[in-house]
């Protein structure tokens, strides 16, 4: 659905880097499939958002965005 | 005792405290978990949504955002002059009305008193879609983490025995040929002295000295200086976290050590 608020077991707010990181991982996936060496990877953004532990990074990571699809059903 | 601040950031304190014994870190890492109160969303009134979400998904949402507190101004509503109906004392008030395509962020909960304004204000509640709206109010009052995890304002606090790496100086050339196997950057070697860079990673060494069955390597863990950390959520300093959970503490031996001079 919506990226969840906070990290499901540390607590940390994760929620308002998700939107930054879709975009910089965009980037990243252009760059790579034109051929190019990119900038920064994801990893590295996830360490620059300050997104340290790995439970706060799969929630980033593996989520999913849907709400999107649902929209027209109220 | 001793403290030494390792790193102290808005929402980051790590400290390296000597000369202390592990049960007095660890009452004041249990009141951070569990007393030390924070604003949150309690109440809120939904006067019409029309996004795909649900009223009470949007409503936990609404909940889970850190509102920046200020514990000098506030009582607890049970407790307040007002007892229990709410007043500006005891209760912050928020309004949210969006229609217009886009996000809807925290930001957009517009405050009764500017004071009050929400700082992280691009936590994403809900997504609007062509004519869907939000319009809603709500009620903030203080808690305490044990009610509820969304009056828990800080993350992960915890404590590790500072270690001490020592060595084997007679068999210098088989720790040589141990570094080498390490990850770069793990550990360094000087003079006979080998140091860990990042305290943090000090796991990864010992899982190596598992492996390999090393007994030229030992750590050893001081009990009495200990590492102290914790994040919070930015509904407080953490520096203020921490000063605040000393004199919750404070109050609870204050409150027992009278309940003991009443025994006969």
């Amino acid at each position: 659905m919506i990226i969840p608020v906070r990290c499901f077991s540390c607590g940390k707010v994760v929620s308002q880097v998700y939107e930054e990181f879709k975009v910089r991982c965009e980037e990243y996936q252009k760059v790579v499939k034109s051929g190019e060496k990119p900038t920064e990877t994801p990893k590295e953004i996830l360490d620059d958002l300050g997104v340290d532990r790995y439970c706060c990074r799969r929630m980033i990571i593996s989520h999913v965005d849907l709400l999107q699809e649902s929209a027209p059903y109220e | 005792m001793k403290i030494e601040v390792i790193d102290l950031k808005p929402k980051k304190l790590v400290i390296k405290i000597k000369d202390i014994e592990p049960y007095i870190v660890n009452s004041i890492r249990r009141i951070l978990i569990s007393e030390l109160p924070k604003l949150a969303i309690n109440d809120v009134v939904i006067y019409d949504n029309t996004s795909a979400l649900f009223d009470e998904i949007i409503a936990h949402r609404l909940g889970l955002i850190p509102i920046p507190t200020d514990l000098s101004l506030l009582n607890f509503r049970d407790k307040c002059v007002c007892k229990g109906k709410g007043c500006p004392s005891c209760t912050v008030r928020y309004t949210l009305s969006k229609e217009n395509e886009g996000t809807v962020h925290s930001g957009d909960l517009q405050p009764a008193e500017e004071s009050w304004a929400i700082t992280e204000d691009d936590i994403p509640i809900v997504e609007l879609y062509k004519d869907q709206r939000l319009i809603l109010e709500v009620e903030a009052i203080l808690g305490t983490p044990k009610t509820h995890a969304k009056w828990q304002s800080v993350i992960s606090p915890g404590y590790r025995f500072n270690p001490t790496i020592e060595i084997d100086k007679k068999r210098i050339n088989e720790i040589k040929d141990f570094i080498k196997d390490l990850p770069s950057n793990l550990v360094t070697l000087i003079n006979d002295k080998l140091e860990i860079n990042d305290i943090s990673k000090l796991p990864i060494l010992e899982s190596y000295i598992d492996q390999e069955k090393i007994d030229f390597i030992k750590i050893k863990k001081d009990p009495n200086n200990i590492i102290f950390s914790f994040e919070t959520d930015g509904s407080i300093d953490a520096n203020n976290a921490l000063l605040k959970s000393i004199e919750i503490l404070k109050e609870k031996y204050n409150e027992f050590g009278k309940l003991l001079k009443t025994i006969k």
